[in-house]
């Protein structure tokens, strides 16, 4: 079947599913194109700029800000709201097909089938931690993955990596055409031994740097963002600015920044549409529940709490905790006990979500005193009038984001 | 005399919140006042071998292996159950105290010989909730798992429990962990501590006697929550 045609029946089906509510239609889109043209992303992918982005954490975040900033000088293809899989990628790319450059977001194991598919001129690797634990059992396995299929690419394709992650480094070292870059993230929690040898790694005092004995050890970065200062291998110095709050999303708004550079796109005009986005499909949206104004942060794993709840402490004073433990949650709560939630104390806390009895357990144990909500509204109940943070886990988050204002 | 817990390898043998069950020990001792230290033992620490309580956590592949050569190193284990320690073993660190455990391209690694048991890989992995009808004299244990390999007793011994949900210690035992003198070990992972109080303190017992009753009525709502989740 022509591709043409595959497109119009998908957008069609889509848009049926979309107005009958069963979804948002783009997984529908996707699929159907799919199946009518099986090889229908390679098709998709001719003859355009590809930049993919994967990794545990921020890719949202990160593909948005590349979107926003490629957006400058030409019309962009992306998936940004997170559909990141076969269906989503497929319908990203064929959904807006006069656009010459496209920014996809892609689920860490997909990545072999994109990097195949789309043949891409940019990789974007953000990080690899622990995520769901009863589903993806090990992260050097994910690793492995990556490193297998990374080594098979041409060198017109350059990898953009984090050199702060060895599970990132691991994967990318062996490329011809790797770019580092450094935010100066300390120690890494699933990383205590070296991906290459197996053997304990060693970390430098300050958890800045790792080697080991095998010859394994962290890349010098062309990019290094210290503060809000990116400075880049040219002596280029960039001052980076973000509307979105936190450490986290100021190493994204850098990456997208290089990304910009590498893609040939004006610096400042880049930078500037960069400053602009202020959320990504629903994160720091605000939502009124009751008398409560909320401001919505995801959190997905110990990495993201950890993130979150340093961002979220210069935040409002009370805050609302939701933990579920659906399939896209994990089922296994136990990583709540590796976040240390001391950045919570002195606050109003209120744990609620399906899972607030393990949570309220956790914080017992954490000394930080809370109370306990059965869900949102309860919450807002308790909280009233006034401003607080609502830190979500992934189903909760997204049922809460489509209310939002983003 | 102040008792000591000991964390071991937190770094290699952690993956799965196992440092939540050495600091519900600790709470639970601090909420009654009883006086303790606890100490992380990293990898390039000196094992101490005469304190109380030994916590061994969860691990991958290669993390499981370099904790087996450092806790082998000068013996250590044997000494800490020679001196009369008690450890709690979970998972990757119940594997470790068998005589032997699976690794990654078909390895077998030789373990540390202190529980009469070995561990095979199994076809598929183990992942879910568990229900346990303990062995000793404390309420349903709640736990989940998340394991490759499956491990068989080589000599009569206790099982921690009969296992009601779920898998355990694999190979049709239709059980879970074991108990010995001084070991207290489960494929119940993380926060096994949390979702049952009784066995956290029957842990504790064995080392400080009898324990008053204590008031935390969350560990027991999220234990009848949990139990109640499966049936
Ligand atoms: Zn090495």
């Amino acid at each position: 079947m022509k591709l043409s045609l595959a497109i119009a029946i998908g957008k069609a089906m889509g848009w049926l599913s979309r107005i009958t509510k069963r979804g948002s239609g783009v997984m529908v889109t996707g699929r159907i194109i799919l199946k009518l043209v099986p090889t229908a992303v390679s098709e998709l992918s001719r003859n355009r700029k590809i930049v993919l982005i994967s990794g545990t954490n921020g890719k949202s975040t990160t593909t948005s800000l590349i979107y926003h900033a490629l957006a400058t000088k030409s019309a962009v293809a992306s998936n940004f709201t997170g559909a990141n899989l076969f269906a989503g990628i497929t319908a990203a790319l064929g959904q807006n097909r006069s656009a010459s450059v496209a920014a996809l977001e892609v689920d860490e194991m997909v990545m072999p089938w994109a990097i195949e598919e789309t043949k891409p001129r940019l990789i974007v690797l953000l990080n690899l931690g622990r995520d769901q634990l009863d589903r993806l059992s090990e992260v050097r396995m994910v690793a492995l993955k990556w490193k297998q299929s990374l080594a098979l690419l041409p060198s017109y394709c350059a990898v953009f990596a984090d050199a702060d992650d060895p599970f990132v480094t691991w994967a990318a070292r062996d490329c011809v055409n790797v770019i580092w870059f450094t935010a100066g993230a300390i120690g890494h929690i699933d990383a205590s031994t070296c991906p290459e040898c197996g053997v304990i790694l060693n970390w430098s005092a300050d958890k800045s740097t790792y080697s080991c004995e095998c010859g394994f050890r962290k890349p010098n970065p062309e990019w290094i963002l210290r503060g809000s200062e990116l400075s880049g291998p040219n002596n280029q110095q960039i001052n980076v600015r973000s509307a979105i709050p936190g450490a986290a999303a100021l190493g994204n708004a850098a990456r997208a920044i290089v990304v910009a550079k590498t893609f040939g796109i004006d610096i400042s005009a880049a930078s500037d549409a960069i400053a602009k986005v202020s959320s990504v499909d629903g994160r720091f949206g605000k939502l009124k529940i009751g008398q409560t104004n909320f401001r919505l942060m995801l959190s997905k794993n110990p990495a993201s709490w950890r993130e979150t709840l340093t961002t979220s402490a210069s935040g409002p004073k009370a805050v609302a905790l939701v933990v579920n433990a659906n399939a896209q949650d994990g089922k296994d709560t136990s990583w709540l006990w590796d976040v240390d939630f001391t950045p919570l104390a002195g606050r109003t806390v209120v744990a609620t979500g399906e899972r607030r009895l393990d949570l309220s357990a956790r914080l017992t144990v954490n000394n930080i005193a809370h109370r306990i909500a059965v869900d949102e509204k309860d919450a807002a109940k308790i909280l009233g009038a006034q401003e607080a943070d609502l830190i979500a886990s992934y189903t909760a988050f997204h049922r809460l984001a489509k209310k939002a204002d983003r | 005399m102040t008792l000591t817990l000991v964390h071991l390898l937190p770094e290699l043998l952690g993956t799965y919140g196992d440092r939540g069950n050495v600091e519900i020990a600790s709470w639970r001792l601090r909420q009654r006042g009883i006086a303790h230290e606890v100490i992380n033992v990293g990898a390039n620490d000196r094992i101490p071998v005469s304190a109380d309580l030994y916590f061994l956590g969860g691990g991958e592949d290669d993390a499981q292996i370099a904790a087996r050569e450092i806790l082998e190193r000068d013996g250590a284990v044997r000494k800490i159950i020679n001196n009369g320690g008690h450890i709690f073993a979970v998972c990757a660190g119940f594997q470790i105290l068998g005589a032997s455990f699976p690794a990654s391209q078909n390895r077998t690694m030789i373990g540390l010989g202190i529980l009469p048991i070995e561990t095979l890989a199994g076809a598929q992995r183990s992942v879910g909730e568990i229900l346990l009808k303990p062995t000793i004299d404390i309420a349903t244990l709640s736990g989940f798992e998340n394991h490759a390999g499956q491990t068989r007793f080589l000599d009569e011994a206790q099982p921690l429990g009969a296992v009601i949900h779920g898998v355990g210690n694999g190979l049709e035992a239709g059980a879970d962990g074991i108990i010995t003198d001084q070991v207290l070990a489960t494929y119940m992972h993380g926060p096994a501590f949390a979702r049952n109080p009784e066995l956290a303190d029957w842990f504790l017992s064995r080392k400080i006697g009898v324990l008053e009753k204590l008031d935390a009525p969350i560990f027991q709502q999220l234990h009848d929550e949990r139990v109640a989740s499966v049936k």
